[in-house]
């Protein structure tokens, strides 16, 4: 049984854990924005319609790490058919990102691209910048196809225009965390979206 | 894709193992934070479905190694390709693998990331192969101990493919004898 504190609790500002095994404490400041069973569902449905568009061909999923893995882990297993994965690690620049979307690759493909239907699965699309850069990169790499598959759409914090080919959730512009998506680095490992309630 | 495997264990069997390690691990870690390190690829399901089962708070990073051939068959030694993006220092550090066989990758592994003084440092297999150890590593957490199966299936892949499976399996001789 774990049991947290109160002073840990305020310590990290943010949520705790109950005694039960999965129990999350609310907090004053976030509340549930998306539950299990609804983002369980949801990727099954894209899962399925990402079968029935590709029609059995072989696709590459490309994670961009850290925060795609969740979504990633659960929607190749709602696919139904070869799929292969692989994953890139990406870091901002700092100024020139805020404007270009221009990253640093701190871990490339492992594979060719070539002649290969390539499907991108991130955690959340807001700006577009990173997207929009990385596709650009991809692109050159001459894929047979190159597709979006967001779990999460900001549409609202668009910088740039960028449309995903798939998405899981459209949601507005509160600072999400779980599921993959951290809060200062921790808390990737929720099992549900959720929002801070002090954001619009 | 089915046809060419044979379940070892079902989608259901797997989450109920994965659920309990998780408890396990809460258990053990009581509420401090837990740096969890995935080595990719073959651990990346596995490991997210197992944070989803530790209660508390959890960072998470990868490390991908690739071998250098025969010469890592012998020694375990494994170029780094993709390293840790934090400092181990002072922190719990969880590595978690999708199997352990030799031993030898792991063993490799345990030595560097000890060398940047982690606070503990503990490792968490989905499938142990003891049968295939030629270098003494015990997992601190383990799903299941199995026989000397071709795996493929949760993220564990045959030439790339299966790792889409929600179950583990073994990979039927014809499918690689080809």
């Amino acid at each position: 049984m774990l049991t947290v504190t109160v002073e840990e609790m305020n310590a990290v500002n943010f949520v705790g854990v109950g005694k039960e095994q999965g129990d999350v404490l609310m907090l004053d400041n976030i509340e549930v924005l998306l539950k299990k069973e609804e983002i369980a569902n949801r990727i099954k449905e894209l899962g399925k319609e990402i079968t029935a568009s590709y029609a059995g061909e072989e696709i590459l999923v490309v994670g961009i790490l850290k925060g795609s893995f969740m979504f990633m882990a659960d929607l190749i297993r709602a696919i139904n058919g070869p799929v292969a994965v692989d994953f890139m690690a990406v870091s901002s620049y700092g100024n020139s990102f805020e404007t270009s979307g221009q990253v640093k690759i701190l871990k490339d493909l492992g594979v060719s691209l070539e002649g290969k239907n390539v499907l991108i699965a991130e955690d959340i699309i807001d700006t577009g910048l990173t997207l929009n850069y990385i596709v650009s990169l991809l692109k050159e790499r001459k894929p047979k196809s190159l597709k979006v598959c967001s779990l999460l759409d900001k549409p609202s914090r668009r910088t740039v225009d960028f449309t995903p080919d798939f998405v899981g959730f459209t949601i507005g512009n509160r600072f999400v965390l779980g599921f993959g998506l951290d809060y200062y680095d921790l808390w990737r490992n929720l099992p549900a979206v959720y929002a801070l309630k002090s954001d619009d | 894709m089915l046809n060419d495997v044979e379940v070892l264990f079902t989608a259901d069997e797997v989450q109920r193992r994965v659920m309990e390690l998780g408890a396990q691990i809460t258990g053990d870690y009581q509420g401090e934070e837990l740096l969890v390190v995935g080595i990719l690829k073959g651990a990346f399901m596995f490991m997210a479905d197992l944070v989803r089962s530790i209660s508390g708070p959890v960072a998470i990073d990868f490390m991908d190694v690739s071998s250098y051939g025969v010469s890592s068959e012998t020694s375990g030694e494994v170029r780094i390709m993709k390293d840790l993006d934090v400092s181990l220092e002072d922190r719990h550090v969880l590595i978690v693998e999708d199997i352990v066989d030799t031993g030898l990758t792991l063993k490799f592994i345990l030595e560097i990331l000890q060398k940047r003084k982690p606070k503990s440092l503990k490792v968490c297999t989905l499938l142990d192969k003891p049968s295939r150890r030629r270098v003494e590593v015990v997992p601190d957490y383990n799903g299941f101990t199995i026989e000397d199966h071709f795996i493929v299936g949760y993220g564990i892949d045959y030439a790339e493919r299966y790792r889409n499976l929600a179950e583990v399996a073994i990979l039927k001789p014809e499918v690689y004898k080809k």
